[in-house]
């Protein structure tokens, strides 16, 4: 039985945001809850896909994960340590194996540091290495990620979408990474240059025994990726279970919506419910419509479809994340 | 006679100069396509391989040098029946050695004023574009019901304001906005993602063009807010049928909507035909490029098997250093040996294999 590398626990994390000039007369300081109660834990050589539209979350948790932002209460448990509580020196041996993939790398590698230095960086801000070891571990880098010695001189913008990515992979592990967060690590990227990112991923996975929070929106990858699947909305997951039971047989009815929504499958398959079309309420927060009871039902067909059932809509009645069996949870008074 | 097509593409080449690398950059090299009245043509392709700089080229965008040097473009409608680019050989002369091109000189502010003269009255009037970051496109400091106003008011004859914001509230419930009363005075920023790509669409129809080049119309948005668009797409493609160029790397949306499909790589056009043929995965004539490409998106049996996805292997042709024979030899794993010394020294030409269907590649060819 694999081990669980990382355990979440009612993770929160609440910003708030000044209320301008007048706020002192008005008395009231907005508070987002871009993260609401989230609990979840990965095993060894897992990868948990995370999925939600724009705004929902997914890269606030990637970021809690690894103290880049502070989290408001909850637990992060990573190798039997709350890492929530620790202070940062304590932490720095724990950064070692919990590392970050970026989303845009044009913002997260140096423009003005070649390749080879920024892998060198890497490698010994941890450990104390001597020339002859960095360049053996360089290689080895570069032949994990299959990036070839001659991109070794270059500077970022010389490289094209894939080779940054790689560079970007490459970095993580090189302090000795266990666990990536890989936040987007697809998009923007073209779908032959992206197929090779995820085949590179699997690889390293297989090889190494990494484990992945894979954060994404493209469902397709997310689906193939990743053994199990969380999907977010509006800062809480609605429905969490294994990749194909999430796709296939999703149970709330935001998932449905959105697996449905996939261009290439819509014209083969109606969904089991479709979204009313002419309604496009944001997927973010929204203050002038504050929500009570579940998040979603001002969204939700069934809802509509109901009658507005006042236990979807009262806030004490909230619905709660429910096993349903098959290592399956999903949010929802009515699942489908 | 069949009716001329609106819009006939012949070699239309447009190149950049990189001073770092002190070459040009071919992005447009030597494309040739024709759009029918009415027909939606899809063009797919990765980044780099030059659908937006056509794109560019066509509605007179490229301002940078030398920028456009060679071509045609014939475009047929109601009212115009133009060449948009006459006369360019007066403006650009090209020195070549050995078949690369060393030199170009371009009188490029009279080649500017020149193109602008004629796309002054159609640029917006005629073609219209939907560009892909609405958010970036429009004006964020005027509402886009006013944006939308003043386009009628430019681009019609309409020309009494009152008429043209009921012009306008038509178009903006035409693409499905929520209330358009009250989204007419919303800024850009106040509106999400989807819902601004449905006021940049309304804005590109208001003038009711003749043909509409809609680049990367879905890019960006959440999977949910992408499937509406496309329904919006699907919807206006049936009602108003429009002439329209979809430019887009997502194969998926271009199989959903286009008639015809044109891939692209490395500047020029690698096959074109109708969608059926080309993005069905089980037509067996195509070019490997295709081919490969359809086989990298994830297909429902990879994820059933949780396999590893087929990928291109290597890298986006840079146009810098085009190669003397196929564009995508050194990506190609469909190369004999019976074919193999003409594949890496000789281009293949656009040859037809139905009277429909066209591939570059010397596995099609006689």
């Amino acid at each position: 039985m694999a081990e669980t590398i990382l355990e979440v626990k009612n993770l929160k994390k609440y910003y708030t945001q000044p209320g301008g000039v007048f706020s002192p007369f008005q008395g009231s300081k907005r508070i987002i809850p871009a993260v609401d109660d989230v609990s979840f834990y990965i095993k060894e050589k897992e990868t948990m896909g995370l999925v939600g539209e724009t705004g929902c979350g997914k890269t606030t948790i990637g970021r809690t994960l690894l103290k880049l932002t502070p989290v408001t209460s909850g637990k992060i448990i990573f190798n039997r340590k709350d890492i929530t509580q620790l202070s940062p020196n304590e932490f720095l041996p724990l950064r070692r194996q919990i590392q970050m993939i970026f989303q845009d790398l044009d913002a997260a590698l140096n423009p003005k540091m070649r390749v080879k230095s920024i892998l060198k960086e890497a490698l010994t801000v941890h450990r104390k290495l001597s020339n002859s070891e960095i360049n053996r571990e360089i290689d080895e880098l570069l032949e994990k990620v299959n990036l070839s010695k001659s991109e070794l001189t270059n500077f970022p913008g010389e490289l094209s979408g894939g080779e940054k990515r790689r560079v970007g992979i490459a970095r993580a592990l090189a302090v000795g990474a266990r666990f990536l967060v890989a936040d987007e690590p697809t998009s923007a990227l073209d779908v032959s240059i992206q197929a090779q990112v995820v085949n590179l991923l699997k690889d390293l996975q297989k090889n190494l025994g990494l484990s992945y929070l894979f954060i994404s929106h493209d469902l397709r990858i997310v689906e193939l990726i990743s053994h199990k699947v969380a999907v977010m909305y509006l800062g809480q997951i609605v429905e969490m279970g294994m990749s194909g039971r999430i796709a296939n047989e999703p149970r709330h009815p935001y998932t449905s919506i959105l697996w449905s929504s996939l261009v290439e499958k819509k014209s083969r398959e109606a969904a089991k419910v479709s979204a009313d079309n002419k309604k496009e309420t944001w997927g973010v927060f929204d203050f002038e419509r504050p929500h009570t009871g579940c998040r979603f039902a001002p969204r939700c067909p069934v809802y509509e479809a109901k009658g507005r059932p006042s236990i979807c809509s009262d806030p004490s009645t909230a619905p709660q994340l429910q096993n349903i069996g098959h290592a399956h949870k999903v949010r929802c008074h009515f699942p489908l | 006679m069949s009716q001329q097509p609106v819009l006939s593409i012949d070699d239309l080449r447009t190149y950049f100069y990189s001073r770092s690398k002190q070459a040009f950059v071919r992005s447009v090299d030597g494309i040739s396509l024709e759009i029918e009245k009415g027909e939606m043509l899809g063009i797919v392709g990765e980044s780099g391989s030059g659908k937006s700089i056509t794109a560019m080229s066509i509605m007179g965008l490229v301002s940078t040098e030398p920028g456009i040097i060679t071509g045609k473009i014939k475009f047929n409608t109601k009212s115009v029946h133009k060449n948009l680019f006459p006369d360019i050989k007066d403006y650009v002369r090209v020195n070549r050695s050995s078949g690369k091109i060393m030199e170009v000189y371009k009188d490029n502010n009279g080649w500017q004023k020149k193109i602008d003269r004629i796309m002054h009255k159609i640029r917006g009037r005629e073609i219209s574009m939907i560009f892909q970051n609405p958010k970036i496109s429009m004006n964020p400091f005027i509402t886009i019901g006013k944006q939308i106003t003043e386009s009628i008011m430019l681009n019609t004859g309409i020309k009494n304001r009152r008429e043209a914001k009921e012009r306008a509230l038509y178009w903006l419930d035409r693409v499905k906005i929520d209330s358009p009363g009250l989204r007419y005075n919303n800024n850009p920023y106040g509106l999400s993602g989807g819902m601004c790509q449905r006021a940049m669409i309304a804005m590109a129809l208001s003038s009711e063009p003749e043909f509409l080049i809609a680049d990367e119309p879905t890019t960006g948005l959440d999977a949910t807010i992408q499937s509406k668009i496309v329904d919006l797409l699907a919807e206006l493609k049936s009602t108003i049928r429009v002439t329209t160029m979809l430019i887009s790397h997502d194969i998926n949306v271009i199989r959903e909507l286009s008639d015809k499909v044109a891939v692209m790589y490395g500047g020029t056009v690698l096959e074109h035909g109708p969608a059926r043929d080309v993005l069905s995965p089980d037509h067996r004539e195509k070019h490997p490029y295709t081919k490969a490409l359809l086989a990298s998106i994830p297909s429902e049996e990879h994820i059933r098997k949780k396999g590893y996805l087929q990928a291109i292997e290597g890298d986006v042709l840079d146009t810098i250093n085009i190669p003397a024979g196929c564009r995508f030899y050194d990506r190609c794993n469909m190369v004999t040996d019976k074919i193999g010394e003409m594949c890496k020294n000789t281009e293949p030409d656009l040859e037809n294999i139905t009277s429909e269907h066209k591939i570059r590649c010397w596995l099609y060819s006689n």
